[in-house]
């Protein structure tokens, strides 16, 4: 099980269509991928839990998975935030 | 014949056939299944879900064409949110207790939606529409319902889309080259539909109630945007009045339109200086195509208002230049918080009985020396970019002044410290909208660069009359001599001094009152983007001396009817019998709206 801290660096924050990106790219991964933010935890690969995480611009979330691709399912998901999303 | 009376959401008359499209979430009966049934409900179930998102795709095409990329990708959230494995999963858990897939899947749809309406965050709460439209799309499957959201229109159709609600997949494939107007059973002025009218300049009713249950489609109507009415079926006697009156307005439309880089000089040549009013950045660009010469009033209480987190200086910045950078190099002038404690995010600070006369604007702010100076570096540092202003709420003394130009030197001097850039000379200015500013405005012209009058609070304190109460309504007028006077000493004091006096209330956009500040010596005006080209109409239209002379008239009158008469009359004698004065723009305050009530 391996877990990284990550920033939202996008100005919007993690709203619809990063959920979406997020639940996506998660999906292509056999392990199991859990987001954290405070003392909320959602299932990374399910749009309606990452949605509900609401994490704002500046908010930090903790990527965790658990399983055989674990570590290219952590770099997947830290290079998309780290990204923007695409977006500003 | 038939009107229909609704909601005016979005001013406008078109004539032309009915297209009834019904997308609303249908009644499902609850139904028991036996156990052996459960697999085979369970497959239906999915079968279901993979045609919605097959419709899905094609939605998302058509949206593409219509409305763009940027848009048509809300279709790619919607289909996520059917591959979702806790909504599936729930809905599967329903039906293995023995509940048909209809109403399986209608509870836990029903229950998302509770769950993101109640949310806290704006982001989760805007998602509740897809959330409907996915309610409807997977229940007219398994209900075998027609599909009825294409919105396939020919070109030039000058069609009334009557609806149940505007659900984002019937907005993004709205075919702009068919549907003319919009009119909905749901919704009220401010809710989705009506501003998406607004902003795509579609005349729009709302709020019909049972439009769509009592219409077939194809009926002749006409749509009365401003007055909220859907006739079908109109006599000739309609139509023709309502075609002569389209003409108009569209004639009047033009004509705005025309004045956008028009000049706003008096007929005896007195050079006004027009500007807008910004509440969000969004609104930044409207106003500046609206042709405006820079912004009167921005106001900052949308970075606090409904947030969990007050904003940090970064934050503060970029939206403050963003405006900035909009106006190209025409004054900002931005209003410091002008909220009470209690719309604060933190503090914990209760709501007051009497908000008006409350701990708020430039008292909260003097109080909260770190969050007010939290926001002057920020204001400090757009100042880079552009003529920006500050202007202090509220104010009644010079002392507030005072105590707020030390705090901004603090506030300068910790980013000498930092080593960040600044502007160093920024203009600090008040707001004038208390009777004590006016009546100590002598007091106040040596430590301020200008004057802005807030007529919305200066009437309320003036008047005693708490402008959100209905009862009142009547007696809530800008147009009462002691109003007119406290603003004409304004002005007197302030020029004498040398000061630029603006007035920034909405006031400013009513005709009858635009005449009276022009006529009270008022050079400077703002108001909110749409109003631009009236106001400059009605300056264009109208002699300043003349104005002068009912201004003065209406300064000496006994009561706020008689100074309105003094100035309509002349003001309609100017401006003959032009529609747009008959119409006016009724002066909207907290929902009530004050209009001129004399015409030629």
């Amino acid at each position: 099980m391996i877990e990284r801290e990550v920033q939202i660096v996008n100005r919007d924050g993690m709203h619809a269509r990063p959920a979406a990106q997020i639940v996506k790219t998660a999906a292509k991964f056999q392990c199991e991928i859990t987001l954290v933010r405070d003392d909320t935890e959602v299932n990374g690969k399910s749009i309606m839990g990452v949605m509900m995480l609401a994490a704002a611009f500046g908010s930090t979330i903790t990527l965790r998975a658990d399983g055989p691709d674990e570590e290219q399912a952590v770099e997947a998901l830290a290079a998309i935030v780290a990204n923007k999303f695409g977006e500003s | 014949m038939h009107t229909f009376t609704g909601i005016p959401a979005s001013r406008g008359i078109v004539i032309g056939p009915v297209h009834v499209l019904r997308w609303e979430v249908p009644e499902v009966r609850h139904r028991i299944i036996s156990d052996e049934a459960v697999p085979d409900e369970i497959a239906r179930l999915h079968t279901a879900i993979g045609r919605a998102k097959d419709r899905l795709r094609e939605v998302r095409g058509r949206a593409e064409k219509h409305a763009g990329d940027e848009e048509a990708a809300i279709f790619d959230v919607q289909a996520s949110m059917l591959e979702d494995s806790e909504l599936i999963g729930g809905v599967e858990s329903l039906i293995r207790q023995n509940i048909g897939a209809e109403k399986a899947f209608d509870l836990v749809m029903l229950e998302w939606r509770q769950h993101f309406a109640k949310h806290t965050h704006a982001m989760l709460r805007e998602r509740v529409s897809d959330l409907v439209d996915l309610h409807i799309r997977v229940l007219s499957v398994l209900l075998d319902l027609p599909d009825h959201d294409p919105v396939d229109l020919p070109p030039g159709a000058n069609a009334i889309l009557i609806t149940h609600d505007l659900t984002p997949s019937l907005t993004v494939q709205l075919d702009r080259n068919a549907i003319a107007a919009i009119a909905t059973d749901e919704g009220t002025r401010a809710s989705h539909v009506a501003i998406l009218a607004r902003s795509l300049g579609l005349p729009a009713v709302v709020g019909l109630r049972d439009a769509v249950g009592r219409l077939h489609g194809h009926e002749l109507a006409i749509l009365d945007g401003s007055s909220g009415l859907l006739i079908v079926d109109p006599t000739e006697e309609h139509l023709t009045a309502y075609r002569d009156r389209a003409l108009r307005e569209q004639a009047d439309e033009i004509e705005l339109g025309q004045l956008a880089t028009a000049e706003p000089m008096t007929l005896d040549g007195v050079r006004m200086t027009l500007r807008a009013n910004v509440d969000l950045p969004d609104e930044a660009e409207q106003g500046a195509q609206s042709g405006a010469e820079g912004v009167g009033l921005m106001r900052t209480e949308f970075l606090v208002v409904g947030r969990a987190t007050m904003p940090d200086e970064e934050e503060q910045y970029r939206e403050y230049s963003r405006v900035v950078k909009a106006f190209d190099g025409h004054p900002v002038v931005i209003r410091t918080f002008d909220l009470g404690g209690d719309k604060l995010p933190v503090g914990g600070y209760p709501a007051e009985a009497n908000p008006f006369l409350g701990w708020r604007a430039i008292r909260m702010c003097l109080d909260e020396p770190e969050l007010f100076k939290t926001q002057l570096r920020a204001l400090l540092r757009a100042a880079l970019h552009g003529d920006v202003r500050i202007m202090l709420p509220l104010i009644v003394s010079v002392a507030e002044v005072r105590q707020a130009r030390a705090l901004l030197n603090e506030a300068a001097a910790e980013l000498d410290a930092r080593g960040v850039d600044y502007r160093h000379d920024i203009p600090l200015g008040v707001m004038v909208e208390t009777p004590a500013a006016v009546i100590v405005a002598d007091t106040l012209v040596n430590d301020v660069s200008f004057f802005s009058v807030g007529t919305n609070d200066l009437v309320q304190y003036t008047l005693a009359v708490d402008r959100g109460n209905a009862n009142l309504a009547s007696r809530y007028t800008p147009l009462h001599p002691a109003v007119l006077r406290l603003i004409q000493r304004t002005v007197e004091i302030g020029h004498q001094a040398g000061l630029e006096v603006a007035v920034c209330g909405e006031m400013a956009s009513q005709p009858v009152m635009a005449f009276a500040l022009i006529g009270l010596g008022v050079r400077e005006l703002s108001v909110a983007p749409r109003s631009v080209p009236l106001v400059k109409r009605i300056i264009r239209g109208v002699s300043a001396e003349i104005a002068r002379e009912a201004a003065a008239a209406a300064v000496a009158a006994d009561t706020a009817q008689a100074a309105h008469d003094a100035l309509a009359e002349r003001l309609y004698s100017a401006f003959g019998d032009a529609p747009f004065l008959r119409h006016g723009l009724p002066v909207v305050v907290d929902g009530h709206s004050f209009e001129s009530s004399a015409g030629p």
